[in-house]
């Protein structure tokens, strides 16, 4: 028996529960295809409770935070948010995250739930002599994440708000179905969307959070809403490009061979990690993070090799079958001269030599309403449904 | 999700939960209906080739969902004579009649009245699965 989210009730009721990171939480409802094909034509909805939350506050947060994490804290506008890094002082990564400014000098950070309590110890190490003040809020608020193309249209219903009038990163706060929330246009699927976060609903009295649930449903009816459980959470992510921490990141890999540079601000005086991540900028890494797509059956999966013709060049650090895309898809780690698209490789799946391309991440990207980028490639939604046969049942 | 899982009669069944069906001199192999129902939407069959030897209980290849990949383990020692192809293109067929349009490989055994003793009964085979459900 692990932990429960606030919303547990439903998930048993209606989905099948798995332990991940010591939490009951639903793999899949109606099945992971259903599910992912809901987020990338109409709407999907993600408990994600169970996330690691902190609220860092104080005249000397900005500092700290700018200090302790990779990104640029101080350029942060009010209402603004970052994907970031935690990462020691050799310049691995502790973890991936984002910092949200909630107010001149109050930040909402977000980790993953896996990493909940080696974060919050981090933090605190370094927080050294700040005067920020930390409280960990993951159980004392619940967090849902709302992604696909209709999200907007949904949160027009539940809330009068327009997704429209938040930039991407940015925040506002928001009632639904009586609750103050604050809603982040982010999330994790390579679909536009928002995440949302309701503030008084604790894990013992989720009273507040089940309203925000089965609004977020009820209203979502007419725009297609299905739950999603971790399993399309898992290949939604994967299909956008995006890390797994404890997959494709952890406390081996750089920012710099998982290509994470863009998050990486070596401009900013001093951070945890900077001068290792440089040293290694410098002389260029020795493997790279690159995307690759099967080319005869057969489906990647973590763990599995990589060769050029018979010589192992890496691993899979996360592959699954592509609903979306209909194919087999991985990530790995390979020295970068085999890491440009179109390169030829070959994937070891258990006896078999599966021959595979190398692919531009992101593998799938929405655009706009009606603008998709699939392996690199632009095109129109309505041409990318034909091309990929991709059903809506 | 849970419920009674179809264990027809007239087949023997492994613990891994594969069924076989004597055809005269050869066995027809598949998967069984818990096990399709545990994997759940199956994307991809990975077929032996014709002609490949096997050992009771040796893998004959994977069965695997978009998350999940699962052995398919050979009830039988002997040759494998025929495979189903249309799992290819259609590998969901596994999901839908795992029984008949699922089945996955025909193996002429080697030596069936030494095999046939370490594979089970329907009855005992329902039994195996009370127990699994009823843990869960």
């Amino acid at each position: 028996m692990g932990k429960k989210t606030q919303v547990y009730d439903y998930h048993k009721t209606h989905g099948n529960i798995v332990d991940y990171a010591g939490y009951d939480l639903p793999v899949w409802f109606e099945g992971i295809i259903p599910e992912c094909k809901a987020v990338r034509t109409h709407v999907g909805i993600f408990d994600v409770s169970h996330m690691g939350r902190v609220l860092v506050e104080g005249k000397d947060a900005e500092n700290f935070l700018d200090k302790v994490t990779t990104n640029d804290v101080s350029s942060l506008a009010v209402g603004r948010g970052q994907y970031s890094l935690l990462c020691n002082p050799g310049g691995r990564i502790i973890d991936d995250l984002t910092v949200f400014r909630l107010g001149s000098s109050k930040f909402l950070v977000v980790y993953n739930a896996g990493n909940r309590e080696k974060d919050w110890n981090w933090l605190e190490k370094n927080r050294e002599s700040s005067t920020a003040k930390m409280v960990d809020v993951s159980d004392d608020v619940a967090m849902f994440a709302v992604q696909g193309p209709r999200a907007g249209n949904l949160l027009r219903k539940v809330s009068h708000a327009r997704l429209d009038e938040v930039d991407r990163y940015g925040t506002k706060d928001v009632k639904v179905a009586g609750q103050s929330c604050l809603l982040t246009r982010s999330g994790y699927t390579g679909e536009d969307g928002f995440e949302i976060y309701v503030w008084n609903a604790s894990i013992k009295s989720p009273a507040n959070a089940l309203k925000v649930w089965n609004q977020l449903l009820a209203d979502g009816g007419e725009f297609g809403i299905r739950p999603v459980g971790l399993g399309g959470r898992d290949v939604l992510r994967l299909e956008a490009g995006m890390c797994l921490y404890g997959n494709d990141i952890d406390e081996k890999t750089s920012p710099v061979e998982a290509r994470l540079s863009w998050v990486v601000r070596l401009e900013k005086k001093e951070f945890v990690g900077k001068d290792a991540i440089q040293v290694l900028r410098d002389k260029g890494p020795s493997r790279v993070r690159a995307g690759f797509k099967m080319q005869a059956r057969g489906i990647p999966r973590q763990g599995h090799a990589i060769l050029f013709d018979t010589e192992p060049i890496g691993k899979v650090t996360s592959g699954s079958f592509s609903p979306t895309l209909g194919v087999g898809i991985g990530m790995g780690y390979v020295k970068p001269t085999f890491a440009k698209p179109n390169e030829k490789i070959i994937v070891r799946i258990r006896d078999k030599d599966v021959s595979a391309k190398v692919v531009k991440l992101p593998f799938y990207q929405r655009k706009s309403n009606d603008h998709v980028v699939v392996f690199g490639e632009e095109m129109g939604f309505k041409d990318f449904r034909s091309k990929y046969s991709f059903e809506t049942s | 999700m849970k419920g009674e899982y179809s264990v027809p009669d007239g087949l023997y069944y492994t613990k891994e939960h594969e069924w076989v069906r004597v055809e005269e001199n050869k066995c027809r192999v598949g998967v069984t209906d818990y096990a399709q129902n545990s994997l759940h939407e199956i994307v991809y069959v990975d077929l032996p080739k014709v002609g490949t030897k096997v050992a009771q209980m040796q893998s004959l290849g994977t069965v695997e969902s978009v998350k999940a990949v699962a052995d398919v383990y050979s009830p039988v020692s002997g040759e494998v004579v025929e495979v189903n192809d249309t799992l290819s293109d259609a590998p969901e067929l596994v999901n839908k009649t795992p029984y008949s349009e699922g089945w996955i490989t025909v193996i002429k055994p080697e030596d069936l009245k030494k095999d046939l003793p370490g594979l089970m009964r329907p009855e005992d085979y329902r039994s195996l699965l009370k127990e699994i459900t009823e843990k869960k």
